[in-house]
């Protein structure tokens, strides 16, 4: 295939794009595969890049030959290559020397300097233990690396388990890399054994809870859970009560979605408890008594998984009035207070009524519901600015009113269209407060 | 000095050149997609054709290339064991059917930035040995912007920090020793923190360095540790670069703006988000990018280190004054407007589609940081511990209301740096955040405790008496390692028990004027390589230097005799009675900064801020950029 890179039929061409360079496009690639490379119709734009075109540079000014040549030559894996153009006598010493590091002693330092460069260099002549462990050494002392995990791979390979182990317990730092080493190999089983080997069960009981949750269906995760929940509480290694109430937690909200399969159509997969509560939020249909003792009404569910108060009242919240059933909300934030259950109920709210009512306002409530979230602020300042800015004009009325400004009411009145809902509102707020002012109501109720 | 740091694009070309060149036969070269941004700074695609690549594809996991039988596949991927693993089992599938001559190597592996010495091994087991040959390359620093250099290597932080695992640490060493041959040896390195020691010791253990032909160019090596100042990235920059950084995806240096979806809107819970912002009446206007270069982008170029208000002001202004500009060509004559057509008009829309990119970008920031003054102030009072309860109550309040899975933990790592938090509130948050973003995420707390970004769970039989010194109070005087070393080192400029003159910042913003380098948050905390940049550059001798680093663990010297602690070295300074060898002052006045772990924006404006005022030049180079969203979000890749 002919490709004109610098044409301009080529850069022309390119703008229809295929087949982009960028990496967020999920193209198929499939079926270009086979005619089209990505250059023949990338979007790199050529243009974007000129750097070089204007840098002006040339290495030398920037390297010297010598360094240069150590750069490339320190870049290459392997150098066992024997350099050309050397006489007879240099070869000989070249092959004497390597002979004598491949067979008899072992130079430490060449070889930790090797492999800290990426380079292969053979391990296999560090025969002792006492050889193996400061080869070992050497590199957690120069700060190792990948050079450290070689070693181990190979220490694995050439100790018994017992050896290789007790290695791993003298050097955390090396322990911590095999550990790393493990986990991005994903090789699990090893991993976690490894943990609990190191008395880290901890850890091996999170990477579990991991292990159990990405498994694919809902049985096989469901199983896994149960059987570390038991475990966990069982195994006599000390809890973390987080840890335990998180375990049973995801266990019952498995075991409920199992049950309750119509809600699992409301949601994706592997969903959150927020996620979760939401749906149940939404089938349900009783908000003035909610049935405890059914497990998806949303406070019963709530309770179950421990969401925080604030959590539940902010979810419903949302839940309700994106089905613009506001009329529920009332019941959301009515609480019967625990220390007298009698008494009747009250309105309770676990976060800033401020969010609350902008969040309203950004759903689309209409005012009344607006206003009446706006009532319950104390505060008559910042009620009138936040009834202000969220357009609830009784609201502004109310606040008007608790803050005696007669002039403002007045004035805003003239504003409202004339005989509307509100100018009657507006009138009465007028009439209360300046009928207020003149009676003695206050003086009466105390005699 | 830039062009110098620039030249790391060539030397980067001599060192792919002399790979591809050691390969014969038709090459094809497959890349992983990550790779591509960072390579665009390295070649172009022309340059890749001239060195003989016939055609490039993206690499693909799920489905392996077919290859016909004269072709050479290259395959360059990042150094990462999962990605490797699953290129070596898609190859052996294709590769051991084929049954090909030895002799002849038709499959390459180039790994970025360096070939892991155990990636023979795995290749050996994988029964490919012979088949594929295994290459490394190391891009070293990639010049993103004036002053600003970065490596592109995404993973450290999680490596390093988190898992404990230094595999990455040589080839950031091989980048350092490369920076030492292009600009020299500098007089002075200092290192805070564990890694960042480890790493000149590395350099050393890499052998020597041929003769320098170049003077020297940089006077100090400053090279520090993630850990050791995570409020840099923690708090959120009050600067223009730095807030692009916390709600646009970067990549090398270039950021994508897309009206749809971003950083911030992407951490939310999509149920709880409030209203869907509505799709413009061009629902399919495609994503641009921004490049945060100024020579690429005047505008930006102009305005990445002020403060955000301001620049967005600027920017409104900038369009006003342009919309006004292309006005006048309704007004001219014909002749006039000939001239103007050919001569202005191309460059002004130009500059008029970058001001728009610009000024787009800077309402989608402000339009997603509405509770920014909220989050000021929590952060401040964070820093300078004002009223914990408090501040655990706000936290949860943001969570609950406006949950973003990186930001709202990245408050409470804030606060466990900067003022502790028990274990016993930290289970609270966790289960709080748990319920919200999923279980899975549990493990997410294990993983931040091991770079100290939150306190370690302990199981409850086995230390009884911690649980019990936990339940009690924390006593008022009880200062957490933070606040001390910030106090050594003043460095928090808002805490208002009388500072010295220079940090007195907060009075002299209001005049858009600033007078410290604080001015990054807000006025309310130096970032620490800023404040040891100005000790370096401000310090007149040895004794000086100790008196002003005393008491501070981890920081040391690195003379050519080795390791040394500053007081150590103003003793020895002393002893000798070699006050003429000290040396301080530096004589040369350019620093290098390279902070292991990721640098955020912040730093660096700070950074150059301090060169500003002390006449000096200073790089900032680190393994990548990153907001403080980013940082968590390592937490999260498992």
């Amino acid at each position: 295939m002919d490709l004109q890179f610098d044409s301009e039929t080529y850069w022309n061409r390119s703008s229809r794009a295929a087949f982009s360079f960028d990496d967020e496009d999920e193209v198929d690639l499939a079926p270009d595969l086979a005619s089209n490379g990505i250059l023949a119709d990338d979007t790199i734009s050529e243009a974007s890049f000129n750097n070089s075109a204007t840098l002006n540079l040339s290495i030398k000014s920037i390297l010297s030959e010598d360094a240069l040549k150590l750069v490339l030559q320190e870049q290459a894996l392997d150098d066992r290559v024997l350099p050309k153009g050397v006489s007879p006598e240099e070869e000989l010493k070249l092959l004497r020397r390597q002979l004598q590091s491949t067979l008899y002693s072992p130079n430490l330092e060449a070889t930790a300097q090797k492999l800290l460069q990426g380079k292969t260099a053979p391990l296999e002549m560090f025969k002792s233990l006492q050889e193996k462990q400061q080869l070992l050494d050497t590199l957690l002392a120069q700060g190792g690396g990948h050079a450290v995990i070689t070693v181990l791979l190979f220490l694995k390979r050439t100790l018994n388990a017992l050896q290789f182990h007790a290695i791993l317990r003298e050097r955390p730092r090396a322990l911590e890399q095999y550990l790393s080493y493990l986990k991005e190999s994903g090789d699990l089983a090893s991993h976690i054994e490894l943990l609990q080997r190191f008395g880290r069960h901890q850890e091996a009981a999170l990477k579990q809870f991991q292990a159990a949750l990405a498994s694919g269906d809902l049985g096989t995760r469901k199983k896994h859970l149960q059987l570390l929940a038991d475990a966990y509480a069982t195994a006599g290694v000390g809890i973390i009560p987080l840890y335990e109430q998180v375990f049973h937690a995801a266990l019952k909200m498995q075991q409920l979605m199992e049950k309750e399969t119509g809600l699992g159509k409301l949601l994706r997969a592997q969903p959150t408890p927020v996620e979760v509560l939401y749906a149940c939020c939404q089938a349900n249909s009783n908000w003035k008594e909610q049935d405890m003792l059914k497990p998806i009404s949303p406070q019963r569910f709530a309770a179950d998984q421990q969401i925080s108060a604030a959590q539940y009242e902010w979810t419903a919240l949302n839940e309700r009035a994106q089905a613009q059933a506001y009329a529920d909300l009332e019941c959301i934030f009515e609480r019967v207070p625990s220390w007298h259950p009698l008494k009747t109920k009250q309105f309770h709210i676990s976060f800033d009524l401020t969010l609350a009512v902008l969040r309203l306002y950004e759903l689309q409530a209409p005012s009344t519901v607006l206003q009446l979230f706006l009532s319950k602020m104390g505060n008559s300042g910042e009620k009138l600015a936040l009834a202000r800015r969220v357009k609830c004009i009784r609201a502004v009325i109310d606040a008007m009113a608790g803050l005696k400004q007669q002039q403002e009411l007045q004035q805003l009145k003239d504003t409202l269209p004339e005989r509307s809902e509100e100018q009657f509102y507006c009138e009465n707020a007028l009439k209360s407060l300046q009928s207020k002012r003149w009676t003695t109501d206050n003086i009466k109720l105390k005699l | 000095m830039d062009k110098k740091l620039q030249g790391f694009q060539l030397v980067a070309q001599e060192k792919l050149c002399s790979i591809l060149g050691s390969i014969p036969g038709k090459k094809e070269l497959i890349l992983e997609p990550a790779l591509i941004k960072p390579l665009e700074h390295v070649f172009t695609a022309s340059w890749l054709k001239l060195k003989g690549i016939q055609r490039i594809y993206k690499h693909d996991a799920a489905q392996s290339l077919p290859r016909s039988s004269d072709q050479v596949h290259i395959y360059m991927i990042r150094s990462v064991l999962g990605t490797f693993q699953t290129l070596l089992k898609q190859l052996e599938s294709v590769a051991l059917e084929e049954m090909a001559d030895l002799s002849l190597k038709m499959y390459h592996i180039i790994c970025v930035p360096c070939c892991y010495s155990y990636f023979q091994t795995l290749l050996e087991q994988s029964g490919l040995w012979g088949l594929v040959q295994l290459h490394h390359f190391n891009w070293d620093f990639i010049y993103l912007d004036q002053g600003v250099l970065s490596l592109e290597l995404p993973n450290l932080f999680e490596c390093l920090y988190l898992q404990g695992n230094t595999s990455p640490l040589p080839s950031v060493a091989q980048s350092l020793r490369l920076l030492q041959m292009i600009c020299g040896q500098p007089a002075l390195i200092m290192t805070f923190g564990h890694h960042s020691a480890q790493l000149i010791q590395i350099l050393r253990a890499l052998g020597k360095l041929p003769e320098a032909t170049n003077p020297p160019e940089y006077g100090g090596w400053l090279i520090i540790d993630r850990d050791k100042d995570y409020p840099a990235t923690l708090l959120t920059p009050a600067i223009y670069a730095g807030l692009l950084l916390e709600v646009f995806d970067q990549r090398s240096g270039e950021i994508v703006v897309d009206n749809l979806k971003n950083k911030i809107s992407s951490q939310r819970v999509e149920l709880l988000q409030g209203k869907k912002p509505k799709v413009g009446p061009n629902p399919s206007s495609k994503p641009c990018s921004i490049r945060l270069n100024s020579t690429a982008d005047e505008i930006y170029g102009d305005n990445r280190y002020k403060r955000f208000a301001q620049v967005s002001s600027l920017i409104h202004a900038q369009v006003k004054a342009l919309g006004l500009e292309l006005q006048k060509l309704n007004d001219m004559q014909l002749e006039e407007m000939h001239d103007y057509v050919a001569r202005k008009l191309p460059k002004l829309t130009e500059l008029k589609t970058k001001v728009l990119r610009h000024l787009n970008a800077s309402e989608i920031v402000i339009q997603m940081m509405v509770n920014f003054r909220r989050l000021q102030t929590l952060e401040e009072d964070i820093l300078n511990n004002v009223s914990r309860k408090r501040l655990l109550a706000e936290i949860d309040e943001l969570m609950t209301t406006d949950g973003q899975r990186f930001n709202t933990l990245r408050l409470m790592c804030l606060l466990h740096h900067c003022a502790g938090v028990t274990p016993e509130e930290l289970q609270i948050f966790a289960r709080n955040f748990c319920n919200l973003f999923g279980h899975q995420n549990l493990i997410v707390f294990q993983q931040l405790s091991q770079a100290a970004l939150l306190p370690p769970l302990v199981a409850e039989k086995k230390v009884p008496a911690t649980k019990l010194l936990s339940q009690l109070p924390l006593p008022k005087f009880q200062q957490t390692e933070f606040q001390a070393n910030a106090n050594r080192l003043k460095l928090l400029t808002s805490c208002g028990d009388g500072q010295d003159g220079a940090n007195s910042s907060t009075k002299n913003q209001a005049g858009g004027m600033q007078s410290c380098p604080s001015y990054v948050f807000n006025g309310t905390y130096i970032p620490l390589v800023a404040q040891l940049c100005s000790i370096l550059l401000k310090t007149n001798n040895a004794e000086e230097l100790s008196s002003k680093l005393t008491m501070i663990e981890g920081l040391h010297l690195h003379m050519d005799g080795g390791k040394i602690t500053p007081k150590a070295y103003a003793n020895q300074v002393k002893v000798n009675g070699t006050a003429d060898q000290d040396v301080f002052p530096l004589r040369l006045r350019n620093l290098f900064v390279f902070v292991v772990g990721g640098a955020s924006y912040a730093e660096i404006a700070a950074c150059d801020f301090v060169a500003k005022l002390t006449g000096a030049q200073i790089t900032v180079a680190s393994d990548s950029l990153m907001a403080g969203s980013d940082l968590i979000a390592t937490a999260f890749t498992h």
